[in-house]
């Protein structure tokens, strides 16, 4: 179904920052529905802030087009801010109040009036699990729990849209997961939440993921769209008495659902990697298939006919590092690779729009 | 947590003017809690400066300085006025540790600041008054304090007057003394010219010849021990030596004509004689009958202090607003000068971007705040210093809204140091400028009237010159503050705020 950009929570079309020639953010191009997380992956200074500023109205584009709930940002109302909930990537908190007075004081920006804070509190502190720490002073509070202050003091006004900068720095994983979990809550209740972060395996928990890098939209899709576009299809690993894997390989590079890619010399193959094992006695290939659940029977059976003995089979599925790291080496910036164009990356990424 | 995202309803429910209310109050209510949870600023704040009062108070002896003097004497000693009463003249300015004939040798003190003033006496006085000349008292200093040196100069010039005044007093009550002793000569001579005109015998004449003699010494030595006419300026006295000088020329005449043996004209000048006598007669008997301290300084003073105590205040207590004002001013320069660069430098003002609050409302709730603390800081402040006998005589309504409005301009400069400042460090140290200037340049200790004009404007746009002046006026005289400080602070206030809101609108928009 396709939607007008005024009903997407976020729609940027060709938008742009330039603050020096080739530093800022070029041609961002997304549409993401209201009531899903959207995760902004990238390196350090790639743009993710940036892309913010451009969605909160801190920033005006140079070029294209951006809107925010359907509203150009930088002409929101009072009115339009107050559904705003955002959690910045420098940490805001004010060490000589309480845990109790920094959320107080957030949401009364908001206009938030006194009853209604006060009716709200307990029940955000339980959410973010900071009852006890209710009087604590910032000042007093570990790492993790100050991310998480912030992040009831950003949803104490009930917001219907949450940005939150790279909310997980430096926190440890199990506190990630629970910052996760707390994000699905949010969306599950209806908000939509724009989240950026440069620990590529938080990719899994999002709806949408928007990949940048020096200031371009590199790809954005749902994990599994993004792996799938990434890789080129899925992974099928066949483990294979060592004298047999060269008649399978012969046999595999001739199906048709074997993903073929670009080798040295510009010629195409089959993508089978051999994945030599610790044993003399067998080794596992790793073949690209477009759709690995349907094509491991037919990879099984083909195998089965050539008399090739299979000691274990399965799908592969790699890690969102993997991935990112793909991404990275496939796709390079305009200026760096003429070979490989970030125009036809920008393209596939307009194509991805969800 | 609530389901019903998007339906705005806790915010909706604060809209309108108590919305806009709620947004200054998160300000307001930011800024109290944090300045309540530091009481070492608020004890510094209040203690501090009672305790730098209590020890000025204590400490305080004389607003003058100490001066190590020697007085440098003749080896024939003093003329015209004696050591002794010298040595107290000196000591009522100067700390006398050494008399001595030795120059060299004291000048050489001054140099190794063993001294701070080395006085020398010339070895001559009357006898240079005598051939009309001005004899020099010479003072020397090492002083590298202007203040100092000012008051050396001042305190020499004062002693040079006490000098001249004692000698002229010993000159006086001489000339009286011979004056007195003339008195029974003049009464011999009149017997005897009375005789001569009876009886202008040889031997009468001789015996004349011999009285006559014997006065015009007499008034010679008198009238050179009579002061310059334009030293005194006593008409008594002029008309004392102008009696002394006509007779002295009738008995000139006189003496003449009997020399020459004109007896008809040293009759005539016989009968002159006797008229002038006469009249040199009451002429002595009234310079006599005044004391020398009125013929040489006739104009007496008397002082009165009109103010309400009768007199002028101890130190303690004269400074007491004067601490006030900076005290106010200083804190709010302070706080206002890091309250804004603290925002800027941890990020918060993109969340206020983010959140619709105004520049206006964030201005508006530091502000009240801000003021809120001092006034109560000063006010208590004050009260402490009524129970140490600092007096409020006039209106507590005015005294307050001069503590409010000293605050408001003071917060002005504090803020407006913190849009041009880029850490803590710089907003501090433009804040101890502010301070430095203000000390200088407010008349807390150095009166306005010793600056050149220019400066003054320097004056003028500091808080605490209409600050320190507002609240002498209100605590020690019982007025109200002049137009000129209540305008002062007003203006202040104003423009500051405008600035303010115009050089923190532009640094908002680029956070």
């Amino acid at each position: 179904m396709t939607l007008a950009p005024e009903e997407y929570a976020f729609y940027m079309q060709g938008a742009g920052l330039e603050f020096a020639p080739g530093v800022g953010v070029f041609d961002l191009d997304m549409a993401i529905p209201k009531g899903t997380i959207v995760g902004m992956i990238g390196p350090s200074g790639c743009g993710k802030s940036t892309t913010v500023r451009l969605l909160l109205g801190l920033y005006k584009p140079t070029t294209g087009r951006v809107l925010t709930m359907g509203k150009a940002p930088t002409e929101f109302a009072p009115a339009d801010r107050e559904r705003i909930g955002y959690i910045p990537q420098q940490f805001v908190l004010y060490p000589n109040l309480s845990v109790a007075e920094n959320i107080h004081f957030v949401s009364s920006l908001y206009g938030m009036p006194g009853p209604a804070r006060r009716a709200r509190l307990d029940e955000l502190l339980e959410f973010v699990e900071m009852r006890e720490a209710r009087d604590r002073l910032g000042r007093q509070l570990s790492g993790g729990m100050q991310r998480r202050l912030m992040l009831a003091g950003a949803l104490m006004h009930d917001p219907a849209l949450l940005f939150a900068d790279e909310p997980t720095a430096g926190i440890d994983p199990v506190l990630r997961d629970r910052f996760w979990e707390q994000f699905r809550k949010l969306r599950d209740e209806g908000r939509t939440l724009f989240v950026t972060t440069q620990i590529v395996s938080e990719a899994v928990y999002c709806d949408y993921v928007a990949v940048m890098r020096k200031g371009r939209l590199l790809a954005i899709d749902t994990p599994e769209g993004l792996r799938h576009s990434t890789l080129g299809g899925e992974f099928v690993d066949v483990t294979v008495d060592t004298p047999h894997v060269g008649p399978a390989m012969k046999a595999l590079r001739r199906q048709s659902y074997v993903v073929k890619r670009k080798a040295k010399g510009g010629k195409r193959e089959a993508a089978i990697d051999l994945l030599p094992d610790d044993t003399d006695e067998t080794d596992t290939l790793r073949i690209l298939v477009d759709n690995a659940s349907a094509r491991l029977p037919e990879v099984l059976n083909l195998l089965e006919e050539r008399e090739v003995t299979i000691h274990s089979a399965g799908e592969h599925v790699p890690s969102y590092d993997e991935v990112f790291i793909k991404i990275m080496e496939d796709v390079k910036a305009p200026d760096e690779d003429v070979d490989n164009p970030a125009g036809e990356v920008a393209a596939s990424a307009k194509g991805a729009t969800a | 947590m609530s389901a019903q995202v998007g339906e705005r309803s806790v915010v909706e429910a604060g809209r309108g003017s108590d919305s806009w209310l709620t947004r200054i109050g998160a300000f307001f209510r930011k800024e109290i809690n944090e300045l309540r949870r530091q009481p070492r600023l608020i004890l510094s704040l209040v203690g501090g400066p009672l305790l730098v009062l209590g020890l000025f108070g204590a400490a305080f002896q004389n607003a003058n300085p100490k001066l190590r003097t020697a007085l440098v004497v003749p080896a024939n000693g003093v003329q015209g006025v004696s050591e002794e009463r010298l040595s107290q003249l000196i000591g009522l300015n100067f700390e006398l540790v050494e008399v001595t004939s030795d120059r060299a040798r004291a000048e050489e003190l001054l140099r190794e600041d063993q001294l701070d003033v080395v006085q020398i006496i010339p070895d001559n006085i009357v006898s240079s008054i005598a051939e009309g000349t001005n004899p020099t008292l010479e003072v020397e200093s090492s002083a590298i304090n202007p203040v100092t040196e000012g008051w050396v100069q001042y305190l020499a010039y004062a002693l040079v007057n006490e000098i001249n005044r004692e000698i002229l007093r010993t000159q006086t009550a001489q000339a009286q003394s011979e004056a007195s002793g003339l008195q029974g000569r003049i009464a011999e001579a009149r017997v005897k010219i009375g005789d001569l005109e009876r009886d202008l015998s040889e031997v009468s004449i001789r015996q004349f010849q011999q009285i006559t003699t014997d006065m015009l010494t007499i008034l010679d030595r008198i009238e050179g021990a009579l002061p310059a006419n334009a030293v005194l300026g006593n008409t008594r006295v002029e008309a004392f030596r102008q009696h002394i000088q006509e007779t002295r020329a009738t008995l000139g005449r006189f003496e003449q004509a009997l020399a020459d043996g004109r007896v008809e004209d040293a009759l005539a000048e016989v009968q002159r004689a006797q008229s002038d006598l006469t009249r040199l007669d009451d002429t002595i008997q009234i310079f006599v009958s005044i004391p020398p301290e009125n013929i040489i300084a006739p104009v007496q003073s008397s002082y009165a202090n009109l103010n309400r105590l009768g007199r002028a205040f101890d130190p303690v207590i004269y400074y007491a607003p004067g601490v006030v004002a900076l005290l106010v001013q200083h804190t709010a320069v302070t706080l206002g000068a890091l309250a804004l660069v603290r925002e800027r430098l941890m990020g918060a003002l993109e969340v206020f971007r983010v959140a619709p609050v105004t520049l206006i409302q964030l201005l508006i709730g530091k502000y009240a705040a801000y003021t809120l603390f001092i006034v109560v800081v000063a006010a208590v402040l004050s009260l402490l210093l009524t129970l140490i006998g600092v007096p409020i005589f006039g209106s507590l309504l005015l005294f307050v809204l001069l503590i409010i409005l000293l605050t408001l301009a003071s917060l002005g400069v504090g803020f407006l140091i913190s849009t041009v400042s880029n850490s803590d460090s710089q907003a501090i140290q433009l804040s101890m400028i502010t301070l430095l200037v203000s000390i200088f340049f407010s008349g807390l200790f150095i009166a306005l009237d010793s600056f050149a004009r220019p400066a003054l404007a320097v004056s003028f746009i500091l808080p605490m010159t209409h600050g320190v002046a507002g609240l002498q006026n209100v605590m020690l005289r019982g007025l109200p503050p002049t137009s000129l400080s209540w305008l002062g602070l007003v203006l202040i206030a104003v423009v500051t705020f405008g600035l303010v809101l115009l050089l923190f609108s532009r640094q908002l928009k680029k956070a």
